[in-house]
């Protein structure tokens, strides 16, 4: 099994799928998610390269491209389904549980873990 | 001989306009619109495919730029309405073409829009686009059916090129706007500085000589 399913468990993404032009992966949150995009771009930085921040998006740099939307999808722009998702368990290690994450539209509940 | 600039995407119409009007006689100066990050670098290698591709089966060579649109987009993103997204992206790059087209003595600007196919070419987004632009637009697949201009693609080689996995465009709003009205349009884009979007655009193109493609 690919290190990154061990780390998914409790993770805040629960689905992979290819885009349909299967030019990327498509992680999808387990719950409905509303991200504070310049928060993320804050966190992010530390670890990630900044490509840029639409306002209603930021793309990153680090294993691969990421494009991170305010809905908490992430498009994963490489074909590789375990680049894709340790690309995807390495956002979710760093965002989860921090102030990026608004609400957790689901429960309602804003991150409460404290940053990794 | 006339000389139009063609703004060729990598999808699938765009090739199948540039070939009809080489077929036609006129000279083609292809510019590329490169929407790299809210697309993937396959985009701008499919385009450039498609381009060398139509210098083989045409024998006319095709001088080609590539243009910088991400910074646009991220600036139309963050300052204007979402639903308007794809009209300021068209519009921006009729600007760069006439710009271009200057430079290169072209009399037009060639396109491979088709009524209704997408949300930015139903006839009010059409107008609207229409409306930013000085020389003459061609649009020579504007009536036509999506399986006849796949006919052509097939025929002449370029469906294949087309059709190879590129990322869409990501930042395509989830809804846009069908029927947008032209003062909406530029009421928004007074929220930007389009002339200096414009020159750092221009600024950042470069060019691709036949042979080097």
């Amino acid at each position: 099994m690919p290190s990154w399913k061990n780390r998914w468990k409790g993770c805040m993404y629960l689905l992979l799928k290819p885009c349909k032009t299967t030019a990327a992966i498509e992680a999808i949150p387990r719950n409905r998610l509303v991200l504070d995009l310049d928060r993320c771009e804050e966190i992010l930085k530390i670890s990630c390269t900044i490509v840029a921040n639409a306002g209603i998006m930021l793309i990153v740099s680090d294993r691969c491209e990421v494009s991170i939307h305010k809905d908490g999808r992430l498009i994963l722009k490489t074909n590789d389904t375990d680049l894709a998702g340790d690309q995807a368990g390495r956002i979710a290690g760093w965002l989860e549980g921090t102030e990026a994450i608004q609400k957790d539209r689901s429960s309602g509940k804003a991150g409460q873990r404290s940053r990794r | 001989m006339s000389k139009l600039v063609c703004l060729v995407s990598g999808g699938i119409d765009s090739p199948v306009a540039a070939y009809m009007m080489i077929r036609r006689g006129v000279e083609i100066v292809a510019v590329h619109m490169d929407n790299r990050p809210f697309t993937d670098d396959k985009n701008l290698e499919k385009a450039l495919h498609l381009v060398r591709h139509l210098q083989k089966v045409t024998g006319s060579p095709i001088r080609t730029y590539v243009v910088p649109h991400g910074p646009n987009h991220v600036t139309f993103a963050r300052n204007c309405n979402r639903h308007l997204h794809c009209l300021f992206c068209r519009r921006m790059m009729f600007r760069v073409a006439e710009r271009i087209a200057e430079r290169e003595g072209a009399v037009g600007i060639l396109t491979g829009e088709s009524m209704g196919q997408v949300a930015s070419q139903t006839v009010q987004n059409l107008t609207v686009v229409t409306r930013v632009a000085k020389l003459p637009l061609i649009r020579p697949l504007i009536g036509m059916d999506k399986q006849d201009i796949i006919g052509i693609a097939r025929k002449i080689g370029t469906y294949e090129i087309s059709t190879l996995p590129g990322l869409c465009c990501t930042i395509v709003p989830k809804q846009p706007s069908t029927a947008a009205k032209l003062t909406d349009v530029t009421n928004e884009e007074e929220r930007v500085d389009i002339s200096a979007l414009v020159e750092k655009s221009l600024e950042g193109m470069y060019v691709l000589a036949p042979e080097a493609l």
